[in-house]
C-alpha cells in the first residue's frame, strides 16, 4: 500500500478517505489503489462502508478528508456525470435500464449518434453497428431489438457494460454483479470481465462471495466497520484468510445441523396448480403445485425475479391467484384474506423487512404485537389495553432474546439482525403451522444470520413447516430438507438435500430456457 | 410508548408555534412597509383576543367550529387518507341538524338537541362514506372526489335554502330559525360562547383516546404510517379507509350541528366561511395531535375574532389576518418537509 505522495500507476484510488454521516463514521482513512488492467475486489459485510466508498469514488459524496486519485493525481469529481466523462463507469446492482425501451435504445440513451446534414436524426444504423462491434469485442451476442424488460437478466447486465464501454469507460465499478445471476451466467460474466482486463480495462469488483473473489480478482481489499482491515494480492492470500478478515474477531457461525423432527407430521400446506396473471413487471406464476409437511423446510431456489416473491405474496394473501387452490391443514384458504390466513396458522416473513415486515417509525411494542391487536388479552371488548400490549411485546421479545432499548423506541433504532429477530418473534408467537420465509437474512450480519438459521431449525424441530425463499443458494442448501427450483414462474424440478450447487444451477437455467 | 407520545406532543407544539412566529415576523415587515407600527398592531391583536374574559370567550367561540373540522381532518390524515371534504360534510351536517331543529314539533323540547346532533352525524358520515367507498373499492383519488363533493354540498344546500327550505319570513337564502328549545346553552352570556365548545373539546379528547385505546385507532395509525405493513399484518386497509372517512364525516357533521344550534340558529348560504379548510390548516399545524390542534384552533380563533376589531380601531385592513393565516400555512408545510429532506440526505 503506497499512499505517501506516490500515486504513480494508480488508475483509480483512494487516499485516506473519511466520511461520517452524523455520528456514524461510514469510512475512516480508506486507501486503495487500482492499477491498469487489474481487477480489484472490495469485500465486506453489508454496512461495512463499501457503498459510501463507491459513492465518493464517483463524486456523489464529498469526502470529509482525504482524496480520490484518478490517473495518479488527486481529483475532485462533481458526480457520476463527470466521473463518466473521465472514464469511470458503474454497473449498479439494480440495472439502470428503461424496461420498455429496446436494448439498442437503452444503449444509446443520453449519447445518441446523429446523422449529418441539416435534418439531424438519430443514426440507428450507426448505433447498431456500435453495439455489434462492442458485443463482439467482449464475446457476447445480443439481440438489440427486444425490450430491455423482457431480455434475460445477464443480457441486461451485458448491455449495461457495453453501454459504459461505448461511452468511453476504462474503469468499471461493478456492484455485486453476480447477485442476480445463476451460476453458469456468472461464469459467462467472468469470462467477459477477464477479456476486458486483457484489453486494459481496470475494474473494482464489489462482492461478498469469497469464491468469486479468489476466482476473478488480482487484488483484494477487505473493509470492516468503515476501515480497511486487510489488503493483499490474491496470489498471496487464501479464501479462509479473507473470510477471517471479513468477520474479524467474531467467530464464524457454526453450520446448522438439522435436528430430528418431533411433534407434528403429515402434510400441512398444499398448493394445487396456482396461477397468476402477468402484469407490467410482475412475473406470472404457472401451475405451482407443492405439498409442505410438518417438520420440514422446503427451499425454493431460483434466480431472483423468477416468481419466488410473487408466490410468497400469493401465500400471504397480498396477491390473488387467478386459478388453483391453497389448503392449510385441509381448510381451503384460496379466497381467504390475510387476516383469515394468519388466524388459520400461516406466518409470513417478508423479503422487504424495512417496508413490509416492519413499520419503521412505529414503536417496538406495536411492531411486535401487530396482528394481535384485536385478540385478547391485548383487546378487551372494543378497547385496547396498552399495558397488555407492552407485556405481550416484552414476553415475545424476551422469548427470542431480542436486544432492544425501550419498548417505546421506534423499531428503526434496532440493528438489522435484531429487527429480523423481532419479526420472527411476532410471526411465531401465535404458533403457526406454516412459515413462508422470504430472504430471511438479507442485510443481516453474520452473527444475526447464525441466530436466524437456528430459529428456523428450532421451529422445524418443533413440527413447523417452512417454505424458504432465498437468493443465497448457500442458505437454501444449508437449511432445506428438499429443494424446489423455480424458473420463469414455474417449479421446474426438485432435488434432495445434499444436491450440489452445480445441479441446482443447471436446473435454474434449464428451466429459464424452456420459458 | 409514553416517550414517543410525549415527543409527538412536543413536536406538535413546536410545529405549530414556529410557523406562527415566522408568519408574524413577515406580517410585521408588511406592516412596516405600509407605515404601521407592527408591535402596536400585534399588541392590539393580542389584547383583543385574550385581553379580558369576554374577549377570551369570543376567541373560544370562534375556535369552536375549528375544533370539529380539525379532528375530522386529522382522523383521515393520520390514516394517510387525504380527505379535503370536511367543509362539505360540515355544511351537510349543519343543514341536517337545523332542519331537524325547526321542522320537528317544538313540543319535543330539549330532546330536539340529541335528535339534531344524531341527524347531523349521520348525514356527515354518509356524505363522506361515499368517497371513502370509491377510494377503497375503485382507488378513486380521494383528494379529487372529496374536493368535488364540497362543491356539490355547497350547491345542494344552497338550492335547498333558496327553495324548499326557504324561510317564509326571510327574503332569501336562509331557513327558518330553529325552535328555542333546540338552542345549545350559552356558557358565558352575553358572549356567543356556547356548549358546542365543550362538545368540541370532548370530541378532541375522544379522538385522542380512540387513537390509543382502540384497535381501530391503532390500526388507523399503522395504515397511515405504512400501508404495505398494515396489509401484511392482516389489517383491512380498505375497511380502515372507509371507517376513518365515516368518522370524519360524523365529526364534521357534528361540528355543523354545533354551529347551527349554538351560533347561527338557522342555516344560510353563508353558513361556513371555510371552517373545513381552516380546520385542515389546524390539523396540519398540530400534526394530528389533540393538544396541538386545540392550541392551533384557539390561535386561529383569536385571529378571526380580533381581525374585525383591528379593522375598526386601526387603518389596517382585515386582509392582514388572511395574510397571516396564509403565511402560517406556508411555513407549516415547510416545517413538515424539513425532516424529510434531512432523511433524504442520509439515505
Amino acid at each position: 500500500m503506497t499512499h505517501k505522495n506516490d500515486h504513480a500507476g494508480v488508475v483509480l484510488g483512494a487516499d485516506r478517505l473519511s466520511k461520517a454521516y452524523g455520528p456514524v463514521q461510514a469510512n475512516r482513512d480508506i486507501s486503495l489503489a487500482l492499477g491498469a488492467g487489474e481487477i480489484h475486489a472490495i469485500v465486506g459485510e453489508n454496512g461495512a462502508g463499501k457503498s459510501t466508498l463507491m459513492r465518493m469514488l464517483q463524486g456523489m459524496e464529498r469526502p470529509d478528508s482525504g482524496s480520490v486519485i484518478l490517473d495518479g493525481a488527486p481529483v475532485s469529481l462533481s458526480g457520476p456525470a463527470e466521473a463518466m466523462a473521465r472514464g469511470i463507469g458503474m454497473v449498479h446492482q439494480e440495472f439502470m435500464l428503461a424496461p420498455d425501451l429496446t436494448l439498442l435504445q437503452n444503449l444509446i440513451l443520453g449519447s445518441e449518434p446523429m446523422t449529418a446534414g441539416p435534418l439531424r436524426r438519430i443514426d440507428w444504423a450507426a448505433a447498431e453497428a456500435d453495439g455489434k462491434r462492442l458485443a463482439a469485442k467482449i464475446g457476447v451476442e445480443v439481440d438489440w431489438h427486444v425490450p430491455a424488460g423482457s431480455a434475460p437478466v445477464h443480457i441486461q447486465q451485458f448491455t449495461e457494460i457495453i453501454r459504459l464501454l461505448r461511452r468511453g469507460a476504462r474503469i468499471l465499478i461493478l456492484d455485486e454483479p453476480t447477485a442476480v445471476l445463476a451460476p453458469p451466467q456468472v461464469e459467462e460474466l467472468f469470462a467477459l470481465l477477464r477479456l476486458l482486463r486483457a484489453d486494459g480495462a481496470s475494474m473494482l469488483f464489489i462482492s461478498h462471495k469469497i469464491p468469486e473473489v479468489t476466482a476473478l480478482a488480482d487484488r483484494v481489499t477487505v473493509i470492516r466497520r468503515g476501515e480497511v482491515v486487510f489488503a493483499a494480492a490474491i496470489a498471496d492470500t487464501s479464501g479462509e484468510e479473507i473470510a477471517g478478515h471479513i468477520v474479524g474477531t467474531e467467530a464464524p457461525p457454526p453450520p446448522v445441523p438439522l435436528a430430528a423432527r418431533a411433534g407434528r407430521t403429515g402434510p400441512v400446506l398444499a398448493l394445487d396448480r396456482l396461477c397468476t396473471g402477468k402484469h407490467q413487471h410482475v412475473r406470472a406464476l404457472r401451475d405451482i403445485s407443492l405439498t409442505l409437511h410438518a417438520g420440514e423446510i422446503v427451499g425454493l431456489a431460483g434466480v431472483a425475479g423468477n416468481g419466488q416473491s410473487e408466490l410468497a405474496e400469493v401465500l400471504a394473501g397480498l396477491r390473488t391467484a387467478e386459478t388453483g387452490r391453497i389448503a392449510l391443514n385441509g381448510a381451503d384458504l384460496t379466497l381467504a384474506d390475510t387476516a383469515a390466513r394468519r388466524a388459520a396458522g400461516l406466518g409470513y416473513i417478508s423479503a422487504d423487512r424495512r417496508y413490509e415486515g416492519l413499520c419503521l417509525p412505529a414503536t417496538i411494542a406495536l411492531n411486535t404485537m401487530a396482528g394481535s391487536q384485536r385478540r385478547p388479552p391485548v383487546a378487551r371488548g372494543p378497547f385496547l389495553r396498552p399495558a397488555a400490549l407492552l407485556q405481550g411485546a416484552r414476553a415475545r421479545l424476551d422469548h427470542l432474546k431480542v436486544r432492544y432499548g425501550r419498548l417505546g423506541d421506534p423499531v428503526s433504532s434496532l440493528s438489522g439482525g435484531n429487527q429480523q429477530k423481532l419479526v420472527f418473534a411476532r410471526e411465531i408467537a401465535t404458533d403457526p403451522a406454516v412459515l413462508v420465509v422470504s430472504q430471511p437474512t438479507r442485510g443481516v450480519d453474520l452473527n444475526g444470520i447464525a441466530t436466524i438459521h437456528r430459529l428456523l431449525g428450532d421451529y422445524r424441530a418443533a413440527g413447523g413447516a417452512v417454505l424458504l425463499m432465498s437468493e443465497e443458494l448457500d442458505e437454501i442448501m444449508a437449511l432445506s430438507d428438499r429443494i424446489l427450483v423455480m424458473a420463469d414462474g414455474a417449479i421446474v424440478g426438485e432435488l434432495p438435500r445434499g444436491a450440489s450447487m452445480q445441479e441446482i444451477g443447471r436446473m435454474m437455467v434449464m428451466g429459464a430456457d424452456h420459458g | 410508548m409514553a416517550d414517543i407520545r410525549f415527543a409527538a406532543m412536543l413536536a406538535s407544539l413546536r410545529a405549530l408555534l414556529v410557523p406562527f412566529a415566522v408568519a408574524l415576523i413577515l406580517a410585521g415587515i408588511v406592516l412596516i412597509v405600509i407605515g404601521e407600527n407592527p408591535l402596536a398592531i400585534f399588541g392590539l391583536l393580542a389584547e383583543e383576543s385574550f385581553g379580558s374574559a369576554r374577549r377570551i370567550a369570543s376567541t373560544l367561540s370562534s375556535a369552536t367550529p375549528l375544533l370539529f373540522t380539525a379532528v375530522a381532518t386529522a382522523i383521515c390524515f393520520r390514516a394517510g387518507v387525504f380527505n379535503v371534504g370536511v367543509e362539505g360534510a360540515f355544511l351537510v351536517g349543519g343543514l341536517a341538524a337545523v332542519f331537524v331543529a325547526f321542522a320537528l314539533p317544538a313540543g319535543l323540547g330539549i330532546t330536539l338537541i340529541p335528535l339534531a346532533l344524531v341527524a347531523a352525524m349521520a348525514a356527515g358520515a354518509i356524505w363522506l362514506w361515499f368517497p371513502g367507498w370509491l377510494l377503497a373499492r375503485f382507488e378513486v383519488d380521494e383528494v379529487v372526489s372529496t374536493l368535488m363533493l364540497n362543491f356539490i354540498a355547497a350547491a345542494i344546500t344552497g338550492y335547498l335554502v333558496n327553495g324548499p327550505l326557504l324561510s317564509a319570513s326571510a327574503g332569501n337564502n336562509m331557513t327558518p330559525a330553529i325552535h328555542d328549545a333546540a338552542h345549545l346553552p350559552r356558557l358565558m352570556p352575553p358572549s356567543t360562547l356556547h356548549a358546542g365548545f365543550l362538545i368540541g373539546i370532548a370530541v378532541m379528547v375522544l379522538y385522542g383516546l380512540w387513537c390509543r385505546y382502540t384497535p381501530a385507532g391503532v390500526e388507523g395509525g399503522l395504515v397511515g404510517l405504512n400501508r404495505r405493513f398494515a396489509r401484511a399484518m392482516g389489517i383491512s386497509v380498505s375497511g380502515t379507509m372507509i371507517t376513518v372517512m365515516c368518522l370524519s364525516g360524523a365529526i364534521a357533521g357534528l361540528g355543523g350541528a354545533s354551529h347551527g344550534l349554538g351560533q347561527l340558529f338557522r342555516f344560510s348560504d353563508a353558513f361556513s366561511p371555510g371552517y373545513g379548510f381552516t380546520g385542515m390548516a389546524v390539523a396540519l399545524l398540530g400534526r394530528n395531535h389533540p393538544v396541538g390542534m386545540i392550541v392551533g384552533a384557539v390561535l386561529f380563533g383569536a385571529l378571526a375574532s380580533a381581525g374585525t376589531t383591528i379593522q375598526l380601531f386601526s387603518s389596517v385592513p382585515l386582509d392582514l389576518v388572511d395574510i397571516i393565516q396564509g403565511l402560517v400555512m406556508i411555513f407549516a408545510v415547510m416545517e413538515l418537509a424539513l425532516p424529510r429532506l434531512r432523511r433524504r440526505r442520509h439515505a
